[in-house]
């Protein structure tokens, strides 16, 4: 990344930033109406179907997981991503980071706000919920399974959560400190609480550099449990298609890749909305699709090795379900997928298209696609054929789940547009750090 | 408040290797004592020229985590004495300790980072949303020493402005 173009000191950064953030394009507001139309469409499809109950859903026997745990698996994933390039390349000094972290770490944060509440719409009955999920004391004195994958999860993704919100909110605090001394009255005193009285002193960069650093080094291991955990709620079951050794390496790299994706996918519009294209340069976003190619190559040897060893297994049962994948009822999802996860990222290996920003944009938007399908092509079409041929079915999403996924993309969104408008969309205090810095041009060094 | 915060003199700087001479200077002499370092961003070279030890910080965050790793087999293990459920034939209690290495994992990071963050918190004085900002420009693009008790006719006010300050003032006692 040495060779970044800047034309902007650290003076310009604070004015830069915060400056735009109070007048963005007038896109900003169509974007933000768009999502809540979205977001209205999927709580009132949720409503319909928390009165009326579960057969609202396409959901019956043999397929009882559907579009609902595809949209969960396909959310946490998308936040991978962000821890993976607030922390893990925090560790490796990819200056690159310091431009998009930020952005990247709210998409985390909402992703997997809006991943927990598909457990919640999966159960059916919301209000028993906290029984079922977390080790309650109640009147039955029956803890919850903790030799259950399912529980797993539910800790990994709590924790996931906590920590990617401390995480994000930690670097958030010397900006906020910023934008406090930029504004005045009631907003300023607002700023104040919300900064702690961050005052800039060594001694606070000090011991925040310190815990930063710890929060990037648990943070790594923790991102890879987490989607290894989604994994083995498949790969713990005796599912054919589920039951193999390759799912959390194969759903760590699915994720890393969709995550990506999608920050590509949120910071080409924020940048422009924003006017952020003199501190967010075109060679960070390069940096970001080479990233996504990276982990799409990874996927395409998982997708490829999947099949090698179900048919090295020698399993029939395990065979069978694959080829369905590929020539059965599912093979249009099988083929999208495999097309954009695998085939169309090949662009990338020209220069010329990773710098293409509306070619690459697109490709972006397809790879979210594909991950899309490659959740449900996972679930679904394991789920359709299970052991007793009698009870062999189809699934294909209802309108009301149609709706409801609709409705996250609308929530993800509409938190995020509203993060964009009140907090520094770039990292201002990460980014002075990997801009030329302030010597007194008078001195010989 | 009821301790009253203390004058002094602020410098200004605009420019990093200028700070850090002044703070090379300062940071051994007796009547500097109390400094405090202004800076936009986290540069190292301003942690090279203090020199502080390593920081505490490391020290919440394995209490933490230790406390979460106790935590997650315990609740699991506790659970298991309290009300044995026997799944696929596997007993319950210390021969499942297996299954319970994820709570084990997850605890201790999650304990780890939010005792990392109490930690940084609490070492770096905050929250404190009364503290005195000297200079809106200190969260922009600008340094600044602090040096508690001393006037803009003393020596330390001479290093400050010898290592190339910008701007000198005094800061009144309690504001």
């Amino acid at each position: 990344m040495s060779n970044v173009q800047w034309n902007k000191t650290i003076s310009d950064v604070n004015e830069g930033i915060l400056a735009n953030l109070e007048d963005p394009k007038p896109a900003y507001y169509f974007a933000w109406f768009l999502s809540i139309i979205c977001l209205l469409i999927g709580a009132g499809c949720w409503t319909w179907q928390v009165i009326e109950g579960m057969g609202l859903s396409g959901l019956n026997s043999p397929v009882y997981w559907g579009v609902y745990i595809t949209d969960f698996v396909f959310w946490v994933g998308i936040g991978h991503a962000g821890t993976l390039i607030s922390a893990i390349l925090f560790l490796f000094r990819a200056k690159w980071r310091n431009t998009v972290n930020r952005s990247a770490e709210a998409m985390t944060v909402f992703a997997v706000i809006t991943a927990g509440l598909f457990p919640l719409i999966h159960v059916g009955r919301i209000w028993f919920a906290a029984y079922w999920m977390l080790p309650l004391p109640n009147t039955n004195n029956l803890w919850v399974n903790f030799r259950s994958p399912l529980l797993w999860d539910v800790f990994a993704i709590s924790t996931y959560l906590t920590i990617s919100l401390l995480f994000w909110y930690m670097g958030l605090v010397p900006d906020l400190g910023s934008i406090r001394d930029r504004v005045k009255g009631f907003k300023r005193f607002v700023y104040t609480i919300l900064s702690f009285g961050w005052r800039g002193t060594s001694r606070q960069w000090f011991h925040y550099e310190a815990g930063y650093a710890f929060l990037a080094a648990l943070s790594t291991p923790l991102v890879l449990s987490v989607h290894s955990i989604v994994s083995w709620d498949f790969a713990m079951s005796i599912q054919p298609g589920w039951h193999t050794t390759i799912f959390p390496p194969y759903f760590v790299a699915g994720a890393i890749l969709s995550g990506c994706a999608m920050v590509y996918t949120l910071l080409v519009p924020v940048r422009w909305m924003f006017r952020l294209e003199e501190f967010i340069r075109p060679q960070h976003l390069e940096a970001c699709v080479k990233l996504t190619l990276l982990t799409s190559t990874l996927v395409f040897y998982a997708y490829a090795l999947e099949f090698f060893v179900a048919w090295y297994s020698g399993n029939p049962y395990e065979w069978a379900i694959f080829e369905k994948r590929a020539v059965g009822p599912y093979a249009f999802y099988f083929w999208t997928m495999t097309a954009c996860n695998c085939f169309f990222p090949l662009i990338w290996w020209s220069k010329k298209m990773r710098n293409n920003i509306p070619v690459s944009m697109v490709i972006a938007v397809l790879i979210n696609v594909g991950m899309w399908f490659e959740r449900y092509n996972i679930i679904v079409s394991s789920l359709v054929e299970d052991f007793l041929p009698g009870s062999w079915g189809h699934y294909e999403p209802s309108l009301v789940e149609i709706g409801i996924t609709i409705g996250s993309f609308g929530w993800f969104f509409f938190w995020f547009l509203i993060f964009c408008k009140f907090f520094p969309i770039v990292s201002i205090s990460e980014l002075k750090l990997i801009m030329p810095k302030p010597l007194n041009p008078n001195k010989k060094s | 408040m009821s301790k009253k915060r203390p004058g002094g003199v602020l410098a200004i700087y605009q420019y990093l290797d200028d700070l850090c001479d002044a703070i090379v200077k300062i940071k051994d002499r007796n009547d500097c004592e109390g400094y405090d370092v202004f800076s936009p961003t986290s540069y190292h070279e301003i942690e090279h020229a203090e020199g502080r030890p390593k920081s505490p910080v490391r020290f919440f965050t394995l209490v933490g985590g230790m406390t979460g790793t106790m935590t997650g087999f315990g609740m699991a293990l506790l659970a298991d004495y309290d009300w044995p459920i026997v799944v696929g034939g596997k007993t319950a209690g210390i021969y499942s300790l297996p299954a319970y290495v994820i709570f084990g994992f997850e605890l201790t990071i999650l304990f780890g980072g939010i005792m990392t963050i109490v930690g940084m918190l609490f070492m770096g004085r905050l929250p404190s949303p009364t503290q005195r900002i000297f200079d809106k420009r200190f969260t922009n693009d600008r340094f600044g020493i602090f040096i508690p008790n001393a006037s803009l006719d003393g020596d330390q006010a001479k290093i400050l402005k010898g290592c190339g300050a910008e701007e000198l003032r005094t800061i009144e006692p309690g504001t």
